[in-house]
């Protein structure tokens, strides 16, 4: 906890009654409630049968039926194993070599500053203002080229750049964080730069990393327009193996629900899990 | 004055050049920057190519057209266009209005969970949910469960309290897309402007709290000045995704009048159905010039981002 | 500020189980990427997102693979999606796919521009595909100079649905070659609070609003483009009397005596209301009648069928068939080939009857005379076999309004590349017409631009 949060939880502040501060507890819960209300919604439904959910009832009770509904596919057509193993690999790795790639640029950018931080900081911003739907032509011909449709290592090196520009910003802002005196300190005692990141650097900002990964993880594995444009059959990624429970024979809104749940669970554990971790990564005066 | 570049150790394997400090301090930075030109700026570059052709895809003729360069007739067309010029204002009210709003509500919801009451990591917890949600996800989520006509919760609600049911996307297309952005970039500001609330030094809170400042006060005076920062970060970070929106606008409208922002503009002339990769590619590349335009005019008006102690 | 040093014993842990689940990870993906690549016995083929692909596709490893040897892999998407890719992939000479599923617009478009296998000399020579058993209309639909660039899965026309016994119950008639107006007055006549008229598209897309409405502006004498003496597109024809005369109309008929958003329904929500009870008529693909009495829906034995109303022209339905073709580019056509044969081959309509969702009403129909003549699908088909060949018969490919069309020969689109964009982009004007959000004057207007703007 924070110096701040144990005050806040412990005594009340100068100007606060409690039932203030109980009401708007409460309204923190109605709000929170009613914001979660579509994906909790989405929950029910799915598991719910396909009558009970087009019609908004529940005559048929529910079960974990569409669950099993569609994590069986056809031979041949889409499954949710290939679809998660390749958006697992595709995410994990984009996201190693994104933070390979990030910590030492941030360090350049930050403990040892090249002269012309503020450019390379902007030219890296710039590489998002390329709508992709614009660049997808040129990629699609390259890739065509080198074979490389239908294969994970074309979604890798494009999520790389994809989520390079928002870590590197990160990065540097939580690398200035870093006490100039450590650094020196470290230096005096000769370490080379490896040693300067492993022994000081990296236990400092770990939160910072670990909000950064968290950001790209997210980004890598909800991705959708490059999977569909690059990636067909057994290349898919979760966000296509989703709309492949779009039917359209018949209703398909409880299937299509519990495939969303599945599909969207791992990405919503991890951000759970790394919540604070983020929060305190981010107040690390990353902005100061 | 640092400690020179001599204390550090040489990278292996480097030649006897001697290795001044600039270098030696670009050296970190050289694998991320040669990655992001390669990947970017190639297909950049490619694109200026066919914005001065007249690319097209091989179906797009019956009789097979030679590829030959136009010139500049690609980006005369784009001032003719008034498609474009719409697009192009429906971004500006998508992405200001999308990014005002979840600020704004993110904010609120900052300050609201900027205390110890019971439950408040359960909260924080589910607040933050709709971020980590696919964005097709999230606007099927509320295209077909929520604004649906026929079966969606809230025209069931209307229905109940009497009112008639709205086709809340085919009759307000632009507000829909706008919800649910909205409904998935606040928990993102929010974080924000969580951790800008929790970096806030106490004891100045405190004091002003014993000088007898009301609430209110306190606010405008000692934090909102503290958040600026966060609140631009928050506005820069969301405005760079929001623009580029396009999954919710292919899932809930495919581009419904009102509703074509430019991104999806651009996607239509290409891949989406004109198969004209030449004139895309020409749009695109105005869609550029005038973001870095713009970018830089931001980002020298939100100074204080880059306003940081350097260090030497 | 720093309230605590990070745990460094902790953290040191995490980092090193992150370490080991990445390597982990990693040398997964290697194992994954060696056994993704294709062997020679496996072909990648692209379908739409319907009922019958989706049936073949759940039958092909036990009907096919287990014959062939030969591996299918499907990518199933939305026909929008569908349509983007596969023109991309086969405009670019891409090698995703061994056969994709296009349609008489796509055929004979891509097939004259050099870009698909000719698959007449494949077809006419293996005896068991029958060639000549292929219904004409469809054969020629996909052909381009008597080349057949396409073999038909399923074909369809469109024409009325409507339920006898709620029109009985009002005592209207609905003769077997009605005219819009009639259809029209008997929509209002019928509607109850609970029940809409009829059900039409309003959802934007080519195929899904414009392929309705395009059939109703040919019988209303209006066109898109007028053509060139060569059959290039001359001037758009957006602007002129009988463009404006039928989208008012379509949209006010959907307005009054329709489906409840409709800007929002094609072909799958109409299907559903339908069968819900919530609307009496639907006007659309020959194809919906099979599931309509399949042996699971709720109205069965309950429908009436009449020919696609009209107005100043004879007939008005639509053809349509998606079809399975080979790109130049394959890189297995001969297998390609084989998985073609057996698809779109008389035996798999056989076989498809007893194992299919829906029995034997919903196998692919229209593409073969052998289908209408099984025993089992004439029983469980009598109520609209027999129209359903009739319309496809009937169908107007070659002149299906009062004027010469441009490009290639097409009912319910024109046969030209840039009619799948502008199609596209005046539809969802259209449809904010029919949600009453737009005037159908500006919706024109600015179609008008679209359709000149495209064949500049």
């Amino acid at each position: 906890m924070t110096d701040r949060e144990r005050r806040r939880g412990g005594k009340l502040g100068v100007g606060e009654r409690r039932t203030v501060v109980a009401g708007l507890g409460v309204l923190a819960w109605i709000v929170g409630l009613l914001w979660i209300f579509p994906v909790a919604w989405t929950v029910f439904t799915s598991f719910k049968t396909e009558e009970d959910a087009s019609a908004q009832t529940l005559h048929h009770g529910l079960s974990f039926g569409r669950y099993s509904d569609v994590s069986h596919a056809t031979a041949g057509t889409l499954s949710l194993q290939t679809a998660f193993m390749n958006s697992l690999v595709v995410v994990v790795v984009s996201t190693l070599f994104v933070l390979a790639l990030a910590i030492p640029a941030a360090y350049a950018l930050a403990i040892r500053p090249i002269h012309k931080w503020r450019d390379v900081l902007f030219f890296f911003i710039s590489t998002k203002f390329l709508p992709i739907v614009a660049s997808i032509f040129p990629i699609y011909v390259y890739a065509q080229k080198w074979n490389l449709l239908g294969t994970r290592s074309v979604l890798i090196i494009l999520y790389i750049a994809i989520n390079l520009p928002l870590a590197v910003w990160m990065m540097r802002s939580f690398f200035m964080e870093v006490p100039r005196e450590l650094i020196e300190a470290a230096e005096i005692d000769g370490t080379n730069l490896f040693n300067q990141l492993r022994s000081v650097i990296l236990p400092i900002v770990a939160p910072g990393i670990a909000a950064t990964a968290l950001l790209c993880v997210i980004f890598a594995w909800n991705e959708y327009f490059y999977a569909l444009q690059l990636n067909f059959a057994n290349g898919s990624t979760m966000p296509q193996w989703v709309i492949t429970n779009v039917s359209t024979r018949g209703n398909f809104l409880a299937k299509l629900s519990a495939a969303s749940i599945i599909a969207c669970l791992p990405v919503v554990l991890a951000g759970w899990a790394a919540q604070k971790r983020m929060i305190r990564g981010l107040s690390m005066g990353a902005l100061k | 004055m640092n400690a020179t570049a001599a204390d550090v150790a040489l990278p292996k394997g480097k030649a006897g050049d001697p290795f001044s400090s600039a270098w030696r301090r670009r050296l970190p930075l050289l694998p991320a920057l040669l990655y992001l030109v390669a990947i970017t700026q190639l297909p950049f570059i490619v694109s200026i190519y066919y914005g001065f052709t007249n690319l097209k895809d091989k179906t797009q003729s019956l009789i097979p057209e030679p590829t030959k360069f136009v010139g500049l007739e690609n980006y005369k067309q784009i001032f003719s266009d008034s498609f474009f010029r719409q697009a192009v204002w429906t971004s500006v009210k998508m992405t200001v209005l999308a990014v005002l709003l979840s600020l704004i509500i993110g904010t609120l919801f900052a300050i609201l969970l900027d205390r110890k009451f019971l439950g408040q990591g359960v909260i924080r917890t589910l607040l933050i949910t709709p971020f980590l949600l696919m964005p097709v996800v999230a606007a099927l989520i509320w295209k077909q469960q929520m604004f649906s006509s026929l079966f969606g919760v809230l025209n069931k609600v209307l229905d109940s309290l009497g009112f008639n049911s709205v086709a809340f996307i085919s009759d307000h297309p632009l507000g829909s897309i706008v919800t649910v952005l909205v409904w998935q970039w606040t928990p993102f500001m929010m974080l924000i402007i969580l951790a800008g609330l929790q970096s806030q030094p106490t004891d100045i809170i405190e004091a002003a709290n014993v000088d007898g400042a009301s609430a209110l006060g306190i606010f405008r005076q000692l934090t909102l000045p503290h958040l600026r920062r966060y609140l631009e970060l928050g506005a820069l970070l969301g405005s760079i995704y929001i623009v580029q929106a396009f999954d919710a606008i292919d899932v809930m409208t495919g581009g419904g009048p009102g509703s074509t922002n430019v991104p999806y503009y651009v996607y239509q002339q290409s891949i989406g159905g004109g198969f004209r990769y030449g004139a895309a590619s020409a749009y695109a590349i105005v869609v550029v010039i005038f973001a870095i335009i713009i970018a830089t005019f931001a980002l020298r008006v939100l100074s204080s981002l880059f306003r940081d102690e350097e260090r030497a | 500020m720093h309230e605590r040093r990070i745990g460094s014993v902790r953290s040191r842990g995490t980092l090193v189980a992150v370490l080991l689940i990445a390597t982990a990870v990693i040398a997964a993906s290697f194992a994954g990427a060696a056994s993704g690549r294709s062997s020679a016995k496996t072909i990648s083929v692209a379908v739409v997102a319907n009922g019958q692909m989706q049936d073949i596709a759940r039958l092909t490893p036990s009907l096919f693979t287990k014959k062939s040897g030969i591996k299918v892999k499907y990518t199933i998407l939305d026909e929008g999606k569908l349509r983007q890719v596969t023109t991309r992939d086969v405009g670019s000479g891409g090698k995703a796919f061994d056969a994709v599923m296009i349609g008489p617009y796509e055929a004979p478009q891509f097939g004259t521009a050099g870009l698909l296998k000719d698959l007449t000399p494949l077809a006419k020579g293996d005896k068991t595909y029958n060639y000549n058993d292929l219904i004409p209309a469809v054969r020629n639909a996909l052909s381009a100079k008597g080349h057949m660039y396409a073999a038909p899965f399923y074909g369809e026309s469109s024409f009325l649905m409507y339920r006898k016994d709620i029109l009985a119950k009002k005592g209207v008639k609905m003769p077997l070659h009605p005219t819009w107006q009639q259809v029209a007055a008997a929509a209002r006549k019928i509607k109850t609070s609970s029940m809409a008229g009829i059900c039409l598209r309003g959802k934007p897309g080519w195929g899904d609003l414009g392929a309705a409405f395009t059939t109703v502006l040919n019988t209303f004498g209006g066109t898109w483009w007028s053509a060139k003496p060569n059959g290039q597109p001359d001037k758009a024809q957006v602007d002129q009397p009988a463009f404006k005369e039928a989208l008012d109309f379509y949209a006010n008929l959907v307005q009054d005596a329709g489906e409840k958003d409709a800007a929002n329904s094609s072909y799958n929500e109409c299907l559903t209301q339908y069968q819900a009870s919530k609307v009496a008529m639907w006007y659309d693909a020959t194809v919906a009648a099979g599931f309509l009495e399949a042996s699971d829906s709720p109205v069965k034995g309950k429908n009436g069928f009449a020919f696609a109303p009209v107005n100043k022209t004879k007939s008005s339905g639509w053809l349509w068939t998606w079809a399975l073709a080979i790109p130049k580019s394959s890189k297995n056509p001969s297998d390609a080939w084989k998985y073609i044969a057996w698809a779109t081959g008389p035996k798999y309509l056989k076989a498809a009857g007893p194992r299919v969702k829906g029995g034997w009403a919903a196998i692919p129909p229209g593409t073969r005379f052998s289908t209408y003549r099984i025993p089992q699908y004439k029983k469980a088909a009598k109520a609209f076999a027999g129209i359903t060949l009739a319309a496809m018969k009937a169908a107007p490919i070659t002149n299906p309004g009062t004027t010469k069309r441009p490009g290639l020969p097409g009912v319910q689109y024109v046969g030209i590349p840039q009619f799948q964009d502008v199609g596209n982009r005046c539809t969802q004007l259209f449809s904010a017409v029919i949600a009453g959000s737009m005037k159908s004057s500006a919706a024109i207007s600015q179609c008008q631009q679209i359709a000149s703007q495209a064949i500049r």
